[in-house]
């Protein structure tokens, strides 16, 4: 049994979470779902005893209130740092690594233990790579490896901090199965964090973190039960409400249809109930006129090559104007380095690129189009020792806008997406989903025909993601932007007219959103759709 | 033109918002430069010295009178010759001079009187000094009729003070790593941040890049480098100027701009802040060390005065000495100008077109 009472963490003074408290039964696995930045590290951190807190935890009959004193519970500790393969070494293999974690735990080798470890081996399906280095797994199987050191000295309180973030949708569903058989087997207490919503039906109990504080706890069907009143159809209304995509929020009573929410709707009610309205934003029509069905970009058999590894093989892409295109797969499965070989940040090993009708044979066919495309990069990399709008200055310079031209641009961006209160501050101290728009108004200053985007919603809250995908919509009907996209999050093709999907640096399907619908009506969600093609 | 004035701009404003790498090259140009004069010291100073006197004392008091500060302590009296050494071991004292019971005796008998001397040779420039000066002094004491009298005249710098030679040459040093590791990080940090894809995207021609960041922290170098000159060159330390003060920046000029182009090679070939400070720290010590400024080049062994040839620091260290200290004209400064322009041109030509390439 682990009890945590008025559990409060705080980074440099900033509170990160405050008055915890919850209790979790053996055989128990408890998800923590929210936002980067929401508490969910922070509350791991201090229940594994590695970071000071306040408050007290109680894990059966020890209790503890500061790093020191949970030394006395450590053997009983599995833990798991965020990141993929953090705990791992690259150059050790599977075997070298069981070992390592054997000795460093000082666990006795007998038959016992042998036979556990086969048996966690055959769960994570890892018996037959014993041989193979950490460096060379793809990152669902370094999480499997990862778990299985963590599970080997026999944990009773495995504690996982978003063990399933960035992972292919297979490899996540068989952490998953470990996760459970090994509840149930062995009678472990298990608290995982996860950004995914579609993993909180696996779990006994949730947690919804925002803004370091439980929002909303329970199993996922009472979760969604509790809202159900407050979602409807899209309407228009005077009461106070968010509308995003086809669904309005409203606490009030409205005349239409209800709508069957789901965990997301629960920022969106949070935030109606905490009266943060959303910002409007809307984006003005340009003026030109928008030719459709024009190929922008067009990539033939594109191929990259890191030693031996083929980071992308044969990938034939092609992204039409007005069309917003997502590029879809785990981490490591070639997204970031597809992109990069689009923009000329990274030299072909193979194939060929058209951009605008142009063969792109050199670094002067890509200089003349520059200014024709806009990027975001993965963490929206903008200049940290400038404030916002000096930032937008320096960009608007360097694209030759005038600087009275500029300062009305910056003026009217602002307000348009919503950041105007952030211009004189540092992208610092900024919330991901400011600093994520900011970038976007950078990116589309010198007004450009096609649009990158390196992963712009991983760590953003469910609600500046929703926000974003809208304003990408805006960007595509009133600019005739054609947008190219990646993103780890599978749920999220629903937003794009048309998907790749990335497997290992192949391409695995492409196809127009619609059409994934046609070839598996079966399916309730884009995450049970790609999973056929990772099988 | 307003290109590269904003990209100017944004790393003058960058730099001068980190607030720690401020701090750091301030340090540097003020109060390392004042430490190297004042803490490295070559000549004796301050020597603590021992004496064991067994003669009559008279003949002996004469001589250690003329042991005086700023070169000698007071001297300290021991009773035997074993209290002596253990002083010695003990680092009480560096020297210890033992006067025997038949010193003054001999002295006036003209029978070669002779004093003990024990000395420290750990410390072993210092104590080659005192001995030197120990030496002179007894000359005073000698009736020799010496055939040849020397009479000095120490030109550039009366007092022969090293202090003020150090200083120089640290303040030369400084400026070598600082411009090498400036350039550099103001490259490598957007590396690290991943602002560099961006800046490759910018519809800019990237020669206009390298050139107003590598100005920029010129910029930054010299600022500091007036600062240093003013404040502790001239106002703490009292180096005199005896030639062109602005042959002087003009000549520094020249030579920042020469280690900028080592920076920019060392930002093309590291990945991160870390990287860039190995390296620099492998590739200027023995510009550094090669240059002259700690030891002459003609003392060093001929190859490495071959090599010395080549560095940049040489002719900038000779420079720079010419014009402080013997005042010479610019038209004998023309070979230093000279040797940092060939080999600055050669020099950021290869950094140029090395960062060029990642592009």
């Amino acid at each position: 049994m682990l009890e945590v009472k008025d559990l409060a963490v705080s980074h440099k003074k900033k509170l990160a979470i405050k008055n915890l408290s919850f209790k979790v039964a053996d055989g128990e696995i408890l998800g923590f779902i929210g936002a980067d930045g929401a508490g969910k590290s922070s509350a791991l951190n201090a229940i594994a005893g590695v970071i000071k807190f306040d408050g007290e935890i109680l894990y059966n009959e020890f209790s503890y209130k500061s790093p020191k004193e949970a030394q006395k519970v450590k053997h009983d500790i599995g833990y798991m740092p965020q990141g993929i393969g953090l705990v791992l070494y690259k150059t050790l293999t599977i075997k070298e690594h069981l070992d390592f974690f054997t000795d460093i735990r000082d666990i006795k080798i007998d038959r016992e233990f042998l036979e556990y470890k086969n048996h966690l081996l055959s769960m994570a399906g890892l018996e037959k790579f014993l041989e193979r280095r950490a460096g060379d797994l793809s990152g669902g199987m370094m999480q499997k490896l990862s778990l299985v050191c963590t599970m080997l000295h026999r944990p009773k309180l495995l504690i996982l901090d978003e063990p399933t973030t960035g992972v292919d949708p297979l490899s996540r569903i068989e952490l998953w199965e470990i996760l459970q058989q090994s509840a149930k087997e062995f009678n472990t207490i298990s608290i995982i964090s996860t950004a995914y919503m579609g993993e909180a039906s696996k779990m006994d109990n949730i947690l919804l973190f925002d803004e370091g504080e439980i929002i909303a706890r329970g199993n996922s069907e009472q979760l969604i039960e509790e809202i159900k009143p407050f979602v409807y159809d899209k309407i228009e209304t005077d009461k106070k409400h968010i509308t995003i995509s086809d669904t309005t929020y409203c606490l009030e009573n409205l005349e239409n249809q209800h709508q069957k929410p789901t965990l997301e709707s629960l920022f969106f009610v949070n935030a109606l109930k905490k009266d943060r309205l959303l910002p409007k934003l809307q984006i003005a029509k340009s003026k030109e006129s928008i030719d459709k069905n024009v190929v922008v970009m067009k990539a033939t058999k594109i191929t990259k090559k890191f030693g031996d590894f083929y980071a992308n093989r044969d990938v034939d892409c092609e992204l039409k104007s007005g069309e917003i295109l997502g590029l879809l797969g785990a981490n490591g499965a070639g997204k970031t380095t597809f992109i990069k070989m689009l923009l000329g940040l990274l030299p072909l090993d193979g194939g060929e690129l058209e951009l605008f009708d142009k063969k792109i044979k050199n670094s002067d066919d890509r200089n003349k189009l520059k200014s024709q495309i806009g990027y975001v990069s993965q963490h929206f990399a903008l200049y940290d020792d400038m404030t916002v709008r000096e930032n937008m200055m320096f960009f608007a310079s360097i694209h030759k806008i005038e600087t009275l031209k500029a300062i009305k641009l910056i003026d009217n961006y602002s307000k348009e997406l919503g950041f105007e209160k952030y211009l004189d501050e540092m992208p610092k101290s900024l919330p991901l989903g400011i600093n994520q728009r900011f970038s976007l108004a950078v990116s589309i200053l010198h007004e450009p025909k096609v649009l990158f985007l390196d992963e712009p919603t991983s760590g953003v809250d469910a609600i500046a993601r929703a926000q974003f995908w809208e304003l990408l919509k805006e960007l595509k009907n009133k600019r005739g932007i054609s947008i190219l996209i990646t993103t780890h999050y599978m749920s999220e093709a629903e937003f794009c007219d048309r998907v790749v999907l990335l497997k290992d640096g192949e391409k695995i399907a492409d196809d127009r959103v619609e059409n994934f619908y046609k070839k598996f009506p079966d399916a309730k969600s884009f995450e049970e759709i790609f999973l056929e093609y990772f099988r | 033109m307003k290109i590269f004035l904003t990209i100017l701009l944004k790393e003058l404003v960058s730099f001068f918002r980190s607030f720690g790498l401020v701090i750091l090259v301030i340090y540097f140009f003020t109060a390392e430069v004042y430490v190297a004069a004042n803490g490295m010291e070559i000549e004796a100073k301050n020597v603590a010295v021992g004496v064991v006197d067994k003669s009559a004392g008279g003949m002996s008091k004469k001589i250690l009178s003329n042991l005086h500060s700023p070169e000698f302590q007071t001297p300290k009296f021991y009773k035997s010759q074993k209290e002596l050494s253990d002083a010695i071991y003990n680092k009480d004292i560096m020297v210890g001079m033992i006067f025997d019971e038949q010193f003054e005796k001999n002295y006036y008998k003209n029978l070669n009187p002779t004093i003990n001397i024990l000395i420290d040779s750990t410390t072993a420039s210092q104590s080659l000094m005192a001995i030197g000066y120990i030496q002179n002094i007894l000359m005073k004491f000698n009736n020799l009729k010496l055939p040849v009298a020397l009479k000095m005249h120490k030109l550039f710098n009366q007092n022969a003070d090293t202090g003020l030679f150090m200083g120089v040459s640290e303040l030369l040093s400084v400026i070598t790593l600082l411009t090498t590791i400036l350039t550099a990080i103001a490259f490598v940090k957007e590396k690290e941040s991943g602002t560099w894809d961006i800046m490759l995207l910018m519809p800019v021609n990237p020669k206009i890049i390298i050139l107003a960041k590598s100005l920029s922290q010129i910029i930054i170098i010299m600022l500091g480098v007036t600062i240093s000159v003013g404040l502790i060159l001239f106002q703490s330390l009292d180096v005199p100027i005896n030639g062109n003060l602005l042959n002087f920046f003009i000549l520094t000029f020249f030579y920042v701009a020469t280690t900028a182009g080592i920076g920019l090679f060392i930002a093309a070939v590291s990945k991160n802040i870390m990287q860039i400070s190995q390296l620099s720290i492998v590739i200027m010590m023995p510009i550094i060390f090669l240059s002259g400024a700690w030891t002459p080049i003609y003392a060093m062994h001929p190859l490495l005065q071959y090599i010395s040839a080549i560095t940049p620091l040489s002719y900038y260290i000779e420079g720079c000495e010419s014009i402080f200290f013997r005042g010479t004209e610019f038209i004998d400064l023309l070979p230093y100008f000279g040797g940092v322009l060939i080999l600055g041109v050669i020099l950021y030509w290869y950094g140029f077109r090395k960062i060029g390439k990642l592009f």
